[in-house]
């Protein structure tokens, strides 16, 4: 039992229609009021294997995945199997379908923990209910209502406003969630230790991280999106194609990632905001116009939403092994800037300030998400304000100027301004070419000041927790959710959240590390990039590290697991 | 007030080698902007890599020297993001049909508003004469003493048959008629291809002044010949590949197939340029989309 929230799971095969229970379920709960945290796993197929959507239901705002379930709903037997022993005690498993052979071990491990299994045909309890085939889905919606004891008419609206638009029979809808409400197989025993807070009848917004991201960029006034398809970061696409016509956007398929960002260079050029999103084989395509941003001084924003595994990797699951790519990638020396987000109230500021500092600084910003941020649906009330967008477009004589700061003057192509060249050649302040080496090395010395200048505008780590915990974990992107899950259920512990990834500040940590507290390095991927990434800064090595690259986020068990051990 | 060629030039020379068709081809530009007046400031040319982006310094307009077969991608992105701009990709044939095909098809098919300058030389020059697809099988390139072992490819079909909407062959050796096309290819509202058979002195020299001369033919020259038809300009090339002749001039246009920006829903009656459109946007409105 998780002292914090309830947990339910849909399972089942992909196709089966697990995201349109999963998505009504979590709106109804909006609707009440609740905080949720929606988590979608699903293999890289259309059609079968073994997918779920988790619902983690709380009074206040969650943003993490609890590993086990209070109420677990299988649509195919494949996902009951593999799901089952995520079940908490007491749990209640619902399998749409015919009765299930357990093997001996889950046999003991259902007496053991005393969970209850229902089982329910409920295309048949549809079809008996007036309805069709396709119901049986708020039928099993009806069900799990039930057990979570609550009113059963804000579900019935919250599935007539998600259907509206569609052609249904609305009294066939009704029909059925109440028939699934009001099934006979229910029992007082049934979800007897789950008790919801009380709703707050306040309704939330729901979102995805990448939706966030999107509305980020969209506030700092992005006027056109370059993209192919790659998951995690397709749904920024998604989001920002479907909503083009309000927005009045330009959205543009490329035909390949170096199309995209190649395309995003020569608007951001004229002086325009674009953005293009990609995960890691697509911004390996993307690195070499990332060092030619870096080198003709061309504001450049890009979205890496990271998976895990090299190659092809684990194309829909999660991990954060791309930050040494994004740190490092590019031949040849020249600043950039990487931003971690770590959920939505993160992307959506951090997107906006990644567009100020491209434009400010004239410089590669690489904004990295994971698979568990950017397509988790998050509940909140509100998003943090609006940016003010910062651009520093001024005028010179001389594009590539020298100057203390190390930027140089910039102002937008228009029309009686005068003419200047970008160019991936080294050259002199005037922009064009040289190999005079007093000049190589003068520039080259003014692009790095950029850096020292942008080091003094970006914020230390920010420090959650108490300011005399012994344990404090140091990370970035999604595991800051899961450690502060943890504390939320009573561990004394803090976490230090690098936002700001290169250039990267290291005197707080210092600071720590010297006053002996013990700091944990921890990252989802296996060869704990942030930390070399902070020992390459200033020379601190980690001496605990908790390092998860399975695919899947960190949750609040890993956390309690690893301060039990 | 008239414009004057010293604006669209800077103070840097050309390092080109004598007899380079580049110079020519850059001459033509810049002269065609003067005779459309289009100031300078009012143009965007994206340079590759290789000797057409070495003269990148040389010109004195708004310009991006990015990298090696990608200056007609990031054309496009300057191009949506000002169209109030002449945009123009500069490439040569190694960029263009080696490194970075896949553009040149896909701003076709897209038919962007813009110009694409392919500088065919023939060879990969600035790296000192490497074969690329448009030179001579068996012909003895650098680290092919034995001469180049692969066919080279009719890339003229190959834009044909990709039904760009403006479709132009030209010589370096006569910039006149070059001056024209190009300004027929600015005229143009889609993407404008012209194929610029340019001669290199230096590493292609069996194609000397005189053999183009000889081998050149122009396609005002023939009576009747309608560049409208499509047929036609099928024919035309397959007679060139026959006879193993060169012509120059529009080879096909078609002006009823709209620009990509043209077809956006989500720009349809916006007369603001995206440059002109940055600023902090209140999401409100789009609270309701999430969480599709």
């Amino acid at each position: 039992m998780y002292s914090n929230r309830t947990t339910i799971k849909i399972g089942g095969e992909s196709g089966q229609g697990i995201n349109t229970v999963g998505r009504m379920l979590n709106q109804a709960l909006n609707r009440l009021g609740f905080f949720t945290f929606a988590n979608r796993e699903y293999p890289s197929l259309i059609k079968g294997g073994v997918a779920s959507y988790q619902v983690d239901i709380a009074d206040k705002k969650i943003y993490a995945s609890a590993k086990k379930n209070n109420i677990l709903c299988t649509l195919s037997e494949k996902s009951f199997h593999t799901y089952i022993y995520d079940l908490l005690e007491n749990a209640i498993v619902i399998h749409d379908g015919k009765d299930v052979e357990l093997s001996p071990d889950e046999e003991i491990f259902v007496q053991k923990n005393n969970i209850q299994i229902i089982y329910l045909d409920s295309v048949k309890i549809a079809l008996e209910a007036g309805g069709i085939e396709i119901m049986a889905n708020v039928v099993l919606l009806g069900y799990i209502w039930k057990i979570l004891k609550l009113d059963v008419n804000i579900l019935i609206e919250e599935v007539l406003e998600l259907l509206e638009g569609k052609k249904i029979d609305i009294e066939a809808e009704k029909a059925c969630v109440l028939a699934g409400y009001n099934h006979p197989s229910y029992r007082d025993t049934l979800g007897q230790d789950i008790t919801l807070p009380s709703p707050s009848l306040s309704r939330k917004l729901l979102m995805s991280g990448n939706e966030a991201l999107a509305l980020g960029a969209l506030s700092a006034g992005m006027r056109a999106f370059y993209g192919y398809p790659m998951t995690p970061a397709t749904s920024i696409y998604k989001f920002i194609g479907e909503t083009a016509n309000e927005t009045k956007v330009v959205v543009k398929q490329a035909e390949n990632e170096i199309t995209a960002v190649q395309m995003a260079l020569g608007s951001m050029y004229m002086g325009t905001r674009a953005l293009t999103a990609t995960s890691g084989g697509g911004f390996d395509l993307m690195i070499e116009s990332i060092s030619c941003a870096g080198m003709s001084e061309t504001p450049l924003v890009i979205v890496l939403a990271q998976r895990i595994g090299p190659g092809t990797g684990v194309p829909t699951w999660t991990g954060s092994g791309d930050i040494y790519t994004a740190v490092r990638a590019g031949h040849g020396d020249f600043p950039r800037c990487v931003i971690s987000i770590s959920d939505i109230d993160s992307a959506f500021t951090l997107t906006q300030k990644a567009f100020n500092i491209a434009d400010k600084y004239q410089l590669p910003v690489i904004i990295l998400t994971e698979k568990q941020i950017a397509e988790a649906i998050y509940s909140t009330e509100n998003l943090p304000n609006i940016e003010k967008i910062e651009r520093e477009i001024s005028k010179g004589e001389n594009r590539y100027q020298t100057t203390d700061s190390g930027i140089s003057p910039r102002w937008i192509p228009t029309k009686g301004l005068k003419p200047y060249l970008h160019t991936s050649d080294e050259h002199t302040q005037e922009g064009y070419s040289t190999d005079i080496a007093q000049q190589v090395k003068e520039m080259s010395d003014k692009r790095e000041r950029k850096l020292e200048t942008l080091k003094t505008e970006i914020p230390e780590p920010q420090y959650f927790g108490n300011q005399d915990t012994e344990i404090i974990f140091v990370g970035s992107g999604s595991t800051k959710n899961a450690v502060l899950d943890a504390q939320a259920a009573g561990q004394n512990i803090a976490y230090l959240s690098y936002e700001y990834v290169y250039p990267l500040k290291t005197d707080k940590l210092l600071k720590l590390a010297n006053e002996n507290r013990r700091l944990i390095l921890i990252e989802n991927n296996q060869t704990g990039q942030l930390g070399k990434v902070i020992k390459e800064e200033c020379g601190y090595e980690f001496k605990e590290k908790l390092l998860k690259y399975d695919g899947r986020p960190f949750f609040i068990d890993d956390i309690l697991d690893y301060l039990n051990k | 007030m008239a414009l004057d060629i010293k604006e669209y030039n800077t103070t840097v020379q050309p390092t080109w080698c004598a007899g380079c068709g580049n110079f020519a081809i850059h001459v033509a530009l810049k002269k065609s902007l003067i005779e459309l007046n289009i100031s300078p400031s009012e143009t965007f040319i994206s340079f590759d890599i290789g000797c057409n982006g070495n003269g990148a310094d040389t010109v004195g307009t708004y310009g991006f020297k990015g990298l090696h077969g990608r200056s007609i991608a990031l054309a496009t992105g300057a191009h949506l993001a000002n169209r109030k701009f002449t945009v123009f990709a500069d490439i040569g044939d190694g960029g263009c049909f080696h490194e970075g095909v896949d553009h040149l098809i896909n701003a076709i098919k897209s038919n962007y508003d813009m110009t694409i300058l392919i500088h065919n030389n023939q060879n990969f020059a600035l790296t000192t004469g490497q074969a690329t697809v448009t030179t001579p099988k068996g012909k003895k390139m650098y680290a092919q003493p034995h001469g180049s072992p692969e066919r080279n490819l009719d890339i003229d079909n190959f834009i044909l048959n990709l039904h760009p909407t403006f479709f132009a062959k030209a010589y370096s050796g006569d910039p006149i008629q070059l001056t024209e096309i190009i300004k027929e290819a600015v005229k143009h509202k889609g993407c404008s291809v012209i194929n610029i058979s340019q001669s290199c002195p230096t590493y292609n020299k069996e194609m000397t002044p005189q053999w183009f001369n000889e081998n050149i033919l122009k396609t005002n020259t023939i009576t009747e010949y309608d560049n409208q038809s499509f047929d036609q300009a099928k024919e035309l090339l397959n007679t060139a590949n026959t006879t193993k002749k060169i012509y120059t001039g529009i080879i096909y246009q078609d002006t009823t197939i709209p620009t990509f920006y043209d077809n956006l829903e989500s720009r349809k009656g916006i007369l603001s340029e995206l440059t002109e459109e940055v600023k902090e946007y209140n999401i409100k409105n789009l609270l309701k989309y999430t969480n599709s």
